[in-house]
């Protein structure tokens, strides 16, 4: 048990509105990218598995016998927003128990298919069926948090200018262009106190990883990144009072990947976090421990986690510049690390970076925090 | 819950929970929310179940809401077909907590924490700050034991 696992490759299309592209058209690219730059053939695959939340029946196997790679077992895997990264984890255990050498990891969605709105949530949910949309959810913990602690919408609007500068400097980032505090602030407000800029793009994106055990990276001869922990838990009803400010799972999460990578928060270098809206961002330092309760708000005021700072949260430009195509995201967060960590990175390089984590979370479903979240450590090799 | 003995085949059948998804219902106080109540562990929780969450137990009673609560924190929902949608969480006592449409005017504006009261028209219903303008308090009939209280 618990052999060594390796990300070895990493590929992705800039994430966008691509229109003309099917899961197929937007998939294919970057896995034979992933395959071609780490130098794995079909032969060497010994399993599939692919993160997607509305690619509809065998999404996995309508993408992978493109280029003919079947009889190996696939796999679709749906946790919402942590859809690829819990794909992710899935294949980290079956490399880790021994089981298999050699997995692919498909993360892809395409939500310009519903042609704009708010996400579609199951109509079968009590709150959904009550008009609950992932925007409102989100304004809700920034009303409260706004309520509890000194931030002000300007502190929301800094993470969005944050991001956008992060998502500027990143080839693969849906949003390309700089923002100011007054820009954001004066956008369409959406759900109060959250303006247009605080919330995540709709778009469409694929991205691919290839993961490998210590003796399959040494076969293929490549460096990649080792996984030092890879956690999913999934969601804990509340049918009363729920503190939305501190999210038990994405806090239970982080707590049992530091102690399983034996690292605390002052070892990252970067994170990848499930910014989908601005506020989320400042709670999750909190939650990480990158800060005390309700001091998120020094963090960015004094940018501190942007380049430059104590730890880089979203040098990809999240969710929030990069794009959130729902089942793409977390394997695209773990991309980010794997060019990071291997010196890959280009314009937005961190120096010298070691320790990546990512984390998403997934769903909006009454009672819960969140149905799933997911977070990734690994240490450069 | 009770231990089937090996040789038992428990046949279980399906809720039509898709009959009873509504939250408002009728007591005999009146139009309330719904909730449901364990039997075994007094865990309370929103709407029409079968089973306790925490205990696992399915007796369970339906019981009647407060009619009144705690606004934990809210939005106003500017995206939709609906305009300017108001909508929050609402704290009761005994620890449960739902989803409400809200309604405010200039003089009671939503701010977390603010306790509100439910307001019922028809099939409709909405929590709104307590105990204030008329126009935006529950009908008459459907007065709250709060405002009941202060006339
Ligand atoms: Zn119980």
């Amino acid at each position: 048990m618990s052999e060594n696992v390796y990300v070895v490759s990493a590929a992705m299309v800039p994430f966008g509105k691509h229109r003309s592209s099917s899961y197929v058209g937007l998939a294919v690219p970057p896995l034979i990218d992933a395959l071609r730059s780490a130098g794995v053939s079909k032969e060497d695959i010994d399993a599939v598995w692919v993160g997607h939340s509305y690619g509809g029946m065998m999404t996995g196997q309508r993408i992978c016998k493109e280029i003919g790679l079947g009889t190996v077992p696939t796999v679709n895997v749906d946790n919402a927003c942590s859809s690829g990264a819990t794909a992710v984890h899935e294949a980290w255990e079956a490399i880790s128990r021994g089981d298999i050498d050699v997995a692919v990891v498909i993360g892809v969605e395409k939500l310009t298919q519903f042609g704009g709105g708010t996400l579609p949530l199951s109509p079968e949910d009590r709150e959904v069926k009550q008009g609950i949309v992932m925007p409102a959810v989100y304004a809700m913990r920034a009303m409260r948090y706004l309520h509890e602690t000194e931030a002000t919408p300007e502190d929301l609007a800094l993470v969005s200018v944050k991001a956008r500068k992060h998502g500027a400097l990143n080839p693969f980032a849906q949003f390309r262009s700089e923002v100011t505090v007054d820009e954001v602030l004066a956008a369409r407000p959406v759900a109060d106190p959250l303006t247009l800029l605080m919330c995540c793009p709709t778009g469409d994106g694929a991205s691919v990883v290839v993961l490998a055990s210590e003796q399959a990276r040494a076969r293929l001869g490549v460096r990649g990144m080792r996984v030092a922990a890879s956690i999913l838990h999934s969601g804990q009803v509340a049918e009363g009072y729920r503190d939305m400010t501190a999210p038990e799972i994405s806090k239970h999460s982080a707590h049992d990947a530091y102690e399983a990578a034996g690292i605390g928060p002052e070892d990252l270098d970067m994170i990848e976090l499930h910014d989908a809206f601005s506020i989320a961002e400042l709670v999750y330092y909190e939650t990480f421990g990158l800060a005390e309760r309700g001091r998120g708000i020094a963090l960015i005021r004094d940018g501190r986690t942007t380049f430059g700072g104590d730890v880089v949260v979203n040098p990809s430009g999240g969710l929030l510049a990069k794009g959130h195509p729902v089942g793409a995201s977390g394997v695209a967060q773990i991309a980010e690390a794997f060019w990071q960590l291997t010196g890959t990175a280009g314009d937005r390089q961190i120096e010298d970076a070691r320790w990546a984590m990512t984390h998403v979370t997934g769903g909006g479903t009454a009672g819960l925090d969140h149905g799933a979240c997911t977070i990734h450590l690994f240490e450069a090799a | 819950m009770t231990a089937a003995t090996a040789t038992e085949v428990l046949v279980s059948s399906p809720v039509a929970d898709l009959e009873s998804d509504g939250l408002l219902g009728e007591f005999p106080e009146g139009p309330r929310l719904v909730g449901t109540t364990c039997d075994a562990c007094g865990n309370t929780m929103i709407g029409t179940r079968i089973v306790c969450s925490d205990c696992v137990g399915t007796d369970v009673t339906r019981v009647a809401l407060p009619t009144a609560g705690v606004l934990y924190t809210f939005t106003r929902l500017h995206v939709g077909a609906e305009g300017v949608r108001p909508l929050g969480y609402v704290d009761f006592d005994g620890d449960v907590r739902t989803l409400a449409d809200l309604r405010e005017t200039e003089d009671a504006p939503l701010m977390p924490g603010i306790r509100v009261a439910l307001g019922v028209d028809g099939d409709a219903w909405w929590f709104a700050p307590e105990a204030t303008d008329a126009s935006i308090a529950p009908a008459a009939t459907e007065a709250t034991e709060a405002s009941e209280e202060e006339k």
